[in-house]
């Protein structure tokens, strides 16, 4: 896929699309304190952000949650009630939208349906009034970067999704962007074309070096298009950080259940360790934040548990609790089990069968706190689970948060 | 008996189709077809050479000249009229909007009478500005000129353009003109390069339509131009006026004329027609 890449290779050997002045340093834009309502309806709150320059960020969210807008505010076809956008240093709140630079490309890429390949490119040239041989030799450079020399005298209509989107970035392209701005890029297009796109998007991005906000409700894409990913949740900002944080380390419940699958358990803490029931799984480094007995919530996903038959886990997995495999589904590239915890047992005494207080044969009488856990595929040889097997259940990787869900109400 | 549902399929052939095609027809043919045949039969039915002569007889060429020019004066203002109207009532929100999109199009269901009248009233020597901007003393009158007839012709049309660019605007998508917005342009660049040509369509449709309705108009022209030939005396009037003549072969003229102005409206419907496919084709693509 990524040899089939839409890209000429040698496209950026000599230009730039990056804004020239503060190239590759520093702040591209800023977002600081914006708050919108329309009528009476609360939109954003508070929202503050940066994106470096030749970053790309991510505005991740659920329909509803007011990331257009975001976007909108910061192209200037909105207006925030509250707060700066800021590009380059420059503050251009009150800046019209054709006067700040920005480069957007629309969910159905908006290419002026009169005008050729050429003349959609080239459109931005023409109102700023370029000399003809400047506007023809950055039209060519910017048909060869998108690789659409041979269609750059069709029309909007005879090209497909991608190449419209490619004529969208190149339009925007043409005048030096300060930032890109996508919206939904890939909402209109099917699933594979999707996933090939987004690629050739990143690649792309990565060529011309401008910095780029994407929205989108697509967990995945968001991973994948992401240096950063900005989580909003009905109209503030619940998380800002690499892909690897907002899926590893989610900051609130909202994140670790929109990014993927997540378990949850509530827990207590005390001491160093959090105590789910009769569970105690020690964590040092998590609790620090907290005080002792504060209620708090465990979150940790499916693929983040490892399984034992015997007492033994493994290196760098911590214990979490006894349990009984429920159900054993196989998934095509991994196990998917359901597993229900004994968290009630009592205290173990040295040398002591571990207890198992969990009933799993009667539907109507089954027991203990059930979780979700996800393992590879297992080698032909090896041990398999199956339902009713014992397991001892333990974690390598979790989230510790608050407890808020009663004060947010 | 033969009952009617034997008679839908004879053998695969369809009865229905040639025997509902054919009732059409013959609704049509006496309503419709007969009437604009005939104007044909009586134009050219004193020969050629009569019909050519009543063509470029002085008074009827003038009241076709007059026809065209004040229909196209009437059209322009109406067309750059529609598209501001539309422009203001598809983009912006504000109080007593609905009340002006009724108000626009009332023209349209007004008897062109009561039309001709209304402007009596208000320009006419005894109106009520007209009294004092033309009083029946002064030399200068605005009624009972051409002037009178354009006014006329603009009033009874008001609607037309405005009706046929209105719907492209409220559908025409929003993104274009931010996009547009987004690049640099400014207000009128946008309008000039992104929204006029994909109104191209709806202008050309609201102008020929415009033209079409500002040619044949009768009843509001007759009471505000005075119907003085050779003077304000309009394509229709002329028809009017001779048919009424006493003179021997002014039905023939009057003919003449008729037929020119039909063929001009078959003109002027054929291309509405045809480029209803183009005009659609914008649609789809805005």
């Amino acid at each position: 896929m990524i040899a089939k890449m839409a890209l000429a290779p040698d496209a950026d050997q000599h230009v730039s699309w990056a804004p020239e002045r503060e190239q590759r340093t520093g702040v591209a834009a800023t977002v600081q304190g914006v708050s919108k309502r329309f009528k009476k309806t609360r939109v954003l709150e508070d929202i503050t952000f940066d994106v470096a320059e030749g970053e790309s960020l991510v505005l991740l969210g659920a329909s509803g949650s007011g990331k257009t807008t975001i976007l909108r505010i910061i192209a200037g076809l909105e207006q925030p009630d509250n707060g700066r956008v800021i590009l380059h240093g420059k503050d251009v709140t009150d800046l019209p939208a054709r006067e700040r630079g920005v480069g957007v490309i629309f969910q159905a890429y908006a290419l002026f349906p009169r005008m050729t390949v050429e003349k959609n490119i080239g459109y931005g040239l023409r109102i700023r009034r370029r000399p003809r041989k400047e506007r023809k030799r950055i039209v060519n450079d910017l048909l060869t970067l998108v690789r659409l020399e041979e269609h750059r005298k069709k029309y909007p209509w005879q090209l497909s999704g991608g190449q419209q989107q490619r004529v969208a970035i190149a339009r925007t392209l043409a005048y030096k962007p300060q930032v890109l701005l996508f919206d939904e890029p890939f909402g209109a297009l099917d699933a594979q074309t999707r996933v090939r796109l987004r690629r050739e998007i990143r690649a792309l991005l990565r060529q011309v070096k401008v910095p780029s906000v994407f929205i989108t409700h697509d967990q995945e894409e968001a991973l994948e298009l992401g240096d950063r990913i900005a989580v909003l949740n009905d109209g503030h900002l619940e998380q800002v950080g690499t892909p690897d944080e907002v899926y590893n380390h989610p900051a609130t419940e909202y994140v670790a259940t929109f990014l993927g699958a997540a378990n949850l358990l509530l827990g207590v803490i005390t001491g160093n360790s959090v105590e789910i029931g009769s569970a105690s799984l020690p964590a040092t480094k998590e609790t620090a934040r907290f005080r002792e007995g504060q209620s708090v919530k465990l979150v940790f996903r499916p693929e983040d548990v490892c399984l034992s038959k015997d007492a033994n886990l493994p290196e760098g997995c911590r214990r979490l609790a006894n349990g009984v495999i429920e159900e054993v589904s196989f998934v095509g590239a991994y196990e998917r089990l359901n597993i229900r915890l004994d968290l009630t047992h009592r205290r173990q005494f040295q040398n002591e069968a571990p207890s198992y207080q969990v009933t799993i044969n009667t539907p109507e009488r089954m027991t203990g706190v059930p979780i979700i856990v996800t393992q590879p595929k297992p080698e032909p040889n090896a041990t398999r689970y199956k339902a009713g097997d014992r397991v001892a259940v333990g974690l390598t990787s979790f989230s510790v948060l608050p407890n808020y869900t009663l004060a947010r109400c | 008996m033969v009952k009617i549902s034997a008679l839908r399929h004879v053998r695969g052939f369809d009865v229905a189709r040639p025997v509902s095609i054919g009732v059409m027809l013959g609704i049509m043919l006496p309503l419709v077809i007969l009437p604009l045949l005939s104007i044909f039969v009586v134009g050219t039915r004193k020969g050629l050479g009569f019909f050519w002569a009543a063509l470029v007889a002085p008074e009827a060429v003038y009241a076709l000249k007059l026809s065209m020019v004040t229909s196209f004066w009437a059209t322009l203002f109406n067309v750059i009229f529609g598209l501001l109207a539309a422009y203001v009532l598809s983009r912006y929100d504000f109080w007593g909007r609905n009340a002006v999109i009724v108000t626009i199009s009332l023209p349209t269901a007004i008897p062109t009478a009561v039309a001709g009248f209304a402007l009596l009233a208000l320009w006419g020597p005894q109106g009520t500005l007209g009294r004092f901007l033309f009083p029946p003393e002064g030399k200068q009158q605005l009624m009972f000129t051409a002037y009178a007839i354009i006014l006329a012709n603009i009033f009874v049309t008001f609607p037309l353009a405005f009706g046929v660019i209105k719907p492209v605007f409220d559908t025409m998508s929003r993104s274009l003109e931010e996009a547009s917005a987004t690049i640099g342009a400014t207000r009128w660049q946008t309008f000039w390069h992104v929204t006029l040509p994909s109104l191209r369509g709806a202008i050309v449709g609201g102008a020929l339509l415009t033209f079409a309705r500002a040619v044949g108009e009768f009843g509001s022209t007759i009471l505000v131009s005075g119907n003085v030939a050779g003077h304000t005396q309009t394509a229709p009037l002329y028809i009017f006026a001779k048919y009424n003549s006493p003179e021997p072969g002014s039905l023939e003229a009057a003919n003449a004329i008729a037929i020119v102005l039909a063929l001009l409206s078959f003109v002027i419907f054929s291309v509405l027609f045809f480029a209803r496919d183009w005009l659609e084709f914008e649609a789809q693509e805005t």
